[in-house]
């Protein structure tokens, strides 16, 4: 079952061979203000991490010293430049039996996100999907066309980490436009994903040194080591047998159905869409919103079909590896890990998996 | 003293006291412990007690999913007793419902807490077992107590709100905050109710400062500050400042500190005829 | 002449029934003066004030808020209002704490017998407020909703 993905991955990703050949140049650390400032020039909104007390977070940027490398992981994803947290889809006003309706326009702001992680980026394309489904997503859709990403490979990784188990890798390119890979204390190799990061290097002119020596892959990349956790093959059979079973209930007991892991996600995508407003006016806006909580299903009625954690809990796993990827193709997590960092009770996803992978191996055991 | 409790543990289940421990087990990583709930005598040694036992699991009390395993003994902190205190006070649970496994402490997480550092409840004050050497509570004064407050409450109107602002617009309304809190436990928060919209849910500076303020204020004179909302903000918003601030208001003016004494009336619930009301016209 | 001396503000009243909305009718049949920019919202009791209602009034746009019932020991509920003082007793201070100044909530205790009292709270209410000038800080922070200006789309 997993050959088809695989089969469709590698369909895809031939198309983007044939397509379009990689150009591969050498990006100066020295150079980021340059960087920075030409992207500003161009009438760029730089994103990148920041150091914000204890977080390190995504977030506009001015200049390269506002720029912080040395982390893992940013606590904030990638999804809020696209999805983000809140917005007003659209205001109407009531006037005399008169409905006026006003859109947003200018949402989509030409963006570099600069210096996010692969499993970041590599969700952007597993999202596109869903977005561009039944009902096409202008707000992602123009934003996503407005932007460019420019990806830091992980030279480091923690214990949360597992891109590996999931058909990633710390070096992957899979939604990036450029992607830098640390080559020395103060050098990236910067190789060119897609035709908009092609323009997007040779835009900015001289920022880019060209790789003179013509072996690039004689460079010693900086690549972290990424232990894979479980056979993400094994996964989805298991869940194809066991929407009952007690395993939901024994790991999910210490959730407290808090939706932190929901709203770090950058492959999480449930929103709410509610009015606010007076009697006569008002804005509709998009909030995020997530499984895990128990309002999530809740009928009119007051009958709730996900009544207890383990329900949601199961409700987050199926989603992302079993109908997501009957529907899409696609498995609806890159692991980053955050959704287990953040976690109030340690609820760790990959542990989870591991468990279901194992099972998978061993002869079923229900309730 | 692992070894203590789960003797204790093992006990207590042998012996049908209670059908489950709320405890603390090995976490993901070392410098990590997570909430586990043991059923069976056998698998006592899943429990374990060190400074990262950061967790109130007295939180566990409010979840129908723990709930249903039974009658619990939690392992708890003297800060986390606290909790009971007010449960119990506030009629969602009866004493005899929790046999409490209390554990004397020096100090939780690293760095340690800030609430670790102005302690007076390193032995709990309302334990069944007390598992550890006894450490004597020394009394704290008030200002001491408060002291991380001051910095905040010297500030001028503007910076104070310029302040907040910038906490407050962190915030990406996940409610994790009050998810963790023991004492949150209403089944449907004011913040879920849409008839009407009293806290836009919309996480835009105006949401977040009406949910911010009225989560803070619906815990004056009932947080216990185990800081728990602020350890699991995943916006690093320092919620205890609010709440601390309320603690400090309470106490300053009703004499009362959430639960210390299980025969103090609930500062919220009562009143005196001569309390402060000099900001009335 | 300036900005400062043409603003009007916005000062919403929460008012007990029994006490000090009979004081301000009071005013009213008395016919005392006071100045207009007040709003009134007559409830049955201060104990039935929630401290939303007054974060629901700056987002509606008030400037200041004025939160009024019975003396102590009048109450016709006979202790509402002693419950209430404790919640401002806290409330008042968070707010501070956050940084909304405090002259921009008052209270007072206005007996039904009290018209002129009213009068006198009233005027010295908006005219405080009218020295602070409008709550910037609130405008700001209701971009999004239904009294922002549509010009003010909040993208991120
Ligand atoms: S962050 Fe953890 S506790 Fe919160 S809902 Fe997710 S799994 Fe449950
Ligand atoms: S489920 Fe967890 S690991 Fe997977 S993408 Fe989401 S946050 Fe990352
Ligand atoms: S506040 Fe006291 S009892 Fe609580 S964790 Fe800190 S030292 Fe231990
Ligand atoms: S936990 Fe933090 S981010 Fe989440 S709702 Fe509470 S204050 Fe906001
Ligand atoms: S408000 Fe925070 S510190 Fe207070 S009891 Fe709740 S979780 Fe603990």
């Amino acid at each position: 079952m997993r050959t088809w993905r695989l089969c469709g991955e590698l369909f895809l990703f031939q198309l983007v061979l044939v397509r379009y050949s990689i150009v591969e140049k050498i990006l100066k650390k020295e150079k980021f203000n340059s960087l920075i400032t030409g992207l500003k020039d161009q009438g760029y909104k730089t994103i990148a991490p920041k150091k914000d007390n204890n977080l390190i977070m995504l977030d506009e940027v001015q200049s390269a010293d506002e720029i912080h490398l040395d982390h893992v992981q940013t606590n904030n994803s990638i999804k809020e430049f696209f999805l983000p947290k809140t917005e007003k889809i659209l205001s109407y006003r009531m006037e005399k039996n008169k409905v006026s309706i006003e859109e947003p326009e200018g949402f989509a702001v030409k963006t570099v996100i600069f210096g996010s992680r692969p499993c970041d980026a590599a969700s952007l394309p597993v999202m596109d999907k869903v977005f561009n489904w039944d009902c096409t997503d202008k707000f992602w859709i123009q934003r996503r066309e407005a932007s460019a990403i420019v990806t830091i490979a992980c030279d480091k990784c923690d214990n949360y980490c597992f891109c590996t188990s999931v058909g990633l890798a710390p070096d992957s390119k899979e939604g990036s436009d450029v992607l830098l890979t640390r080559i020395s204390d103060d050098e990236y190799l910067a190789e060119t994903v897609t035709e908009k990061g092609e323009k997007l290097v040779e835009s900015l002119g001289t920022v880019f040194t060209p790789a003179d020596n013509p072996g690039t892959e004689t460079l010693n990349r900086q690549v972290a080591t990424v232990e894979k956790k479980f056979e993400i093959e094994k996964v989805k059979p298991w869940l194809d047998e066991n929407f009952v079973h007690k395993v939901w209930a024994e790991f999910s007991t210490k959730c407290i159905g808090c939706g932190a892991c929901t709203f770090v996600c950058p492959t999480c995508h449930c929103f709410d869409i509610v009015d606010e407003c007076t009697m006569s006016k008002g804005d509709r806006v998009k909030n995020w919103d997530g499984c895990q909580f128990k309002m999530f299903t809740l009928h009119t009625s007051g009958h709730n079909p996900r009544s207890t954690q383990d329900q949601r809990w199961r409700q987050r796993i199926m989603h992302k590896f079993k109908y997501y990827v009957e529907k899409f193709d696609s498995i609806l997590c890159v692991g980053c890990g955050r959704c287990s960092r953040v976690c109030p009770a340690d609820m760790n996803i990959s542990e989870m998996l591991e468990i279901i992978a194992t099972e998978n191996s061993q002869t079923g055991d229900k309730e | 003293m692992i070894e203590a409790l789960r003797k204790k543990a093992e006990e207590l289940l042998r012996s049908n006291t209670v059908n489950v421990i709320y405890g603390y087990g090995e976490g993901s990583t070392p410098e990590r412990t997570r909430p586990v709930f043991i059923t069976k005598p056998e698998d006592v040694s899943k429990l374990t007690w060190n400074k990262y036992c950061v967790y109130n699991l007295t939180t566990y009390l409010k979840r129908r999913e723990s709930r249903k395993l039974g009658k619990p003994a939690i392992v708890v902190k003297g800060c986390d007793a606290k909790t009971i205190v007010v449960l119990i006070k506030e009629s969602q649970i009866k004493r005899e419902d929790v046999y409490i496994l209390g554990v004397t402490c020096n100090g939780v997480g690293e760095p340690m807490a800030t609430k670790c550092k102005a302690c007076d409840v390193h032995t709990p004050r309302i334990y069944d077992e007390l598992i550890g050497e006894k450490i004597e509570n020394k009394e704290i004064p008030f200002e001491e107590r408060y002291a991380e407050l001051e910095q905040y409450e010297k500030l001028s109107e503007k910076e104070k709100w310029d302040f907040w602002q910038k906490q407050f617009a962190k915030c990406i309304k996940c409610y994790a905050c009050s998810s963790i809190c023991p004492l949150c436990f209403c089944d449907r928060c004011i913040v879920d109710k849409n008839q009407p919209q009293w806290i836009d849910p919309s996480a835009h500076p105006r949401g977040n400062l009406s949910w911010n303020v009225t989560r803070a204020y619906h815990l004056a004179g009932r947080c216990i500050n185990c800081e728990e909302c602020q350890r699991v903000c995943p916006a690093d918003i320092p919620l205890n400042l609010l709440n601390k601030k309320l603690a400090k208001e309470t106490e300053k003016n009703f004499k009362y500190r959430a639960g210390y004494n299980i025969d103090d009336e609930l500062a919220m619930a009562t009143y005196k005829e001569d309390d402060n009301q000099d900001f009335f016209k | 002449m300036s900005e400062k001396t043409k603003f009007e503000p916005r000062i919403v009243a929460f008012l007990c029934n029994w006490c000090t909305y009979a004081g301000a009718d009071l005013a009213g049949t008395g016919r005392k003066q006071y100045q207009a920019n007040v709003r009134v919202i007559k409830l049955p009791c201060t104990g039935g004030i929630d401290p939303l209602f007054l974060i629901k009034a700056f987002e509606r746009g008030a400037d200041g808020i004025l939160v009024s019932g019975c003396h102590p020991g009048d109450c016709h509920y006979n202790s509402g209002n002693y419950h209430a003082r404790r919640r401002w007793n806290v409330f008042r201070p968070l707010l501070e704490f956050c940084g909304i100044n405090p002259e921009r909530i008052q209270f007072s205790w206005i007996s039904a017998a009290e018209g002129g009292k009213w009068v006198e709270t009233i005027n010295g209410v908006v005219n405080a407020v009218r020295a602070l000038g409008p709550f910037e800080g609130y405008k700001k922070i209701n971009a999004i909703g239904p009294d922002a200006p549509s010009e003010s789309f909040v993208t991120n």
